[in-house]
């Protein structure tokens, strides 16, 4: 891809208009949609709980804890902001006025994929703070584990935009779209790993058919950490007594397997799924809603 | 210049339009006539690169809409017969968003949104969120957002329906004014009348066959080729048409009702002048004497059967 591809696709990307219209859509009370001010303020309130909740123990709660708790929301959070973002335009019928224009797809996928990111950009960034609360209070914590655990977080969150948005391209309605990343949201993180967990009851076995699963990663990181940070703690003089990256004993897969690899891999799964989503758009799907009625195509 | 060359398009073994060709030129307002599911929108959604044709192609300014459509879409204001507009974004905002698609260079947006507003008489609403606008604002803004990026061709689907009756009269002065701006529109509607006042150019579709293709006077004046006199006398009608079927240039002369006689006619005004002279001077109590000159609309109704495809 050249330098000016690049910057067609992210810095002149006119779909960009996308981070303001969800900025409007999840984060003013002066938008068109007073149900959004509202919705907004009861997540404001619940913010300023969880902070308060965080500040008030901060000495117990790890801050790991609370990326895989961001994790989780964020998960429901995306596909919720997105499931619209291109079946919303076949059912707004705004689509044809974008592929009239003289926009490639690619920027249309991007543009809505960055609009995404930006809104969710600021829920994770707020999100922060009760976790800076907590990793600066809390003593079994390394800073290089929360950082790892907060980029496989976000990468995941990634790859969740990126499926969300394939699917919404696929289909004909929003919630079709909903329905479809949530169930496989669900598949791939409750259904299967329930399954293997039957099937398996070593550890071993889980480490490595869970090795992508991000909660069980986070978990692993969570374990780490207290691994590492008790082996600290058993050495007052503040010498290593392990070192980083060595793992605890009932664990199969080395500690340094997990973090970053998954990380690296939601973030090339999340470029797959959106390239997959560009692609996608090339069907012809504007011929088929003009089949007419009765038709054998139609 | 738009040149439409043998256009086809089919879905299966349905043919939605049977190859049809047109040439139309700068300041053309082009109006595209049909029954629902005679072919206008899916000729217009090819010439907009939405639909690929199976057959023949169409060219613009040199452009082709199956080798460069996005070229074709650089010079192209599609507007559907829908609004397809974004929530959540203001008046300013959709036609930046569209500006910015388009390529209009940065510092010209502002100058460009302005004027399209105050073209089409928004420029009171231009931070007015886009889902606040009543429904003939919308279509206006449809409109602005089709003219941002100065087009060649004007594609306008349906654009009066839904409107309210001055809405509709903002709308048709638009248009013309577009078409004295050197601009190609092409207007699908099925308000005849309306077409006639402001179309320069109109094409009867049916069947997805252009059945008839011209100016508005041509269409008729092929269609109608002599001149049809009503007449209204008080007394003897048919005693009238007797005497009418056998004066000069008269073609044929029938009693259509109690006292209306309907003449086929083949002179000139001047002839017709005479004709009611002679008429008059035979003693024939004529109450009312006018020409029937035919419209769009009848020659609508004579050419297509009102088959879909």
């Amino acid at each position: 891809m050249t330098q000016f591809d690049w910057k067609e696709l992210i810095v002149h990307n006119p779909m960009l208009i996308e981070i303001t219209r969800f900025r409007r859509r999840y984060f003013t009370f002066t938008g068109a949609n007073s149900v959004g001010g509202v919705v907004l303020g009861l997540i404001l309130i619940c913010y300023a709980t969880l902070v308060l909740i965080v500040v008030e123990n901060r000495n117990s709660i790890s801050p790991i804890a609370l990326i895989t708790f961001q994790t989780g929301l964020l998960c429901l959070f995306a596909p919720m902001t997105l499931y619209q973002s291109i079946a919303g335009e076949r059912e707004r019928r705004s689509w044809d006025l974008l592929l009239a224009a003289p926009i490639t797809k690619s920027q249309i996928v991007v543009g809505k994929f960055m609009g995404a990111i930006a809104a969710l950009g600021i829920a994770v960034g707020m999100l922060q703070v009760p976790v800076l609360i907590a990793a600066s209070s809390y003593e079994k914590s390394d800073w290089r584990n929360v950082v790892m655990a907060d980029a496989v977080s976000v990468t995941f969150l990634m790859c969740v935009c990126s499926l969300t948005l394939l699917f919404s391209a696929r289909v004909k309605r929003g919630l079709m779209a909903l329905g479809a990343t949530l169930g496989s949201l669900m598949t791939v993180l409750v259904v299967i790993p329930s399954i293997i967990g039957v099937g398996s009851s070593d550890r071993h076995g889980s480490d490595v058919s869970l090795f992508l699963h991000p909660f069980y990663v986070l978990n692993r990181i969570g374990e780490v950490d207290e691994y590492y940070s008790r082996a600290r703690l058993m050495s007052p003089s503040g010498a290593t007594v392990l070192s980083y990256g060595s793992s605890p004993s009932d664990s199969y897969v080395q500690a340094f397997w997990w973090g970053w690899p998954q990380a690296f891999t939601y973030l090339g799964l999340a470029i797959v799924l959106l390239g997959w989503a560009a692609n996608t758009l090339n069907f012809a799907e504007n011929e088929v809603k003009f089949l007419p009625q009765g038709h054998k195509d139609a | 210049m738009l040149e439409v060359r043998n256009l086809r398009k089919e879905y299966g073994g349905l043919t939605a339009v049977q190859g049809i060709s047109f040439n139309l030129h700068p300041g053309d307002i082009f109006g595209f006539i049909g029954s629902n599911g005679a072919g206008k929108t899916t000729t217009i959604r090819m010439l907009a690169t939405l639909l690929e044709p199976t057959a023949g192609t169409a060219v613009l300014n040199d452009s082709d809409i199956r080798i460069d459509p996005m070229g074709v879409r650089r010079m192209i204001g599609y507007m559907p017969d829908f609004f397809g507009l974004y929530d959540d974004v203001k008046v300013w905002e959709y036609l930046d968003f569209f500006a910015a698609i388009y390529r209009v260079p940065n510092r010209q947006r502002a100058d460009v949104i302005d004027s399209v507003l105050e073209l089409t008489n928004l420029t009171l609403k231009k931070d007015a969120f886009v889902q606040s606008l009543s429904r003939g604002m919308q279509q206006r803004l449809c409109l602005a957002r089709c003219l941002v990026h100065d087009p060649a061709l004007l594609l306008l689907d349906e654009p009066a329906s839904g409107l309210d009756p001055r809405a509709r009269a903002e709308l048709k002065e638009l248009i013309a004014e577009l078409g004295r701006m050197g601009k190609i529109v092409i207007v699908s509607s099925h308000i005849l009348p309306e077409l006639a006042d402001f179309c320069n150019t109109v094409g009867i579709i049916e069947r997805g066959e252009l059945l008839a293709f011209g100016p508005v006077s041509k269409i008729v004046g092929e269609m109608q080729p002599h001149r049809v006199l009503a007449i209204q006398v008080l007394r003897d009608v048919e005693a009238v048409v007797r005497q009418v079927a056998n004066m000069p240039h008269v073609i044929s002369a029938a009693a259509v009702s109690e006292g209306d006689v309907r003449v086929e006619f083949s002179g000139d005004i001047e002839a017709q002048v005479e004709f009611l002279a002679a008429l008059v001077a035979k003693g024939a109590t004529v109450a009312t004497f006018r020409e029937d000159s035919a419209d769009l609309e009848d020659v609508f109704l004579k050419l297509t059967t009102g088959a879909l495809n």
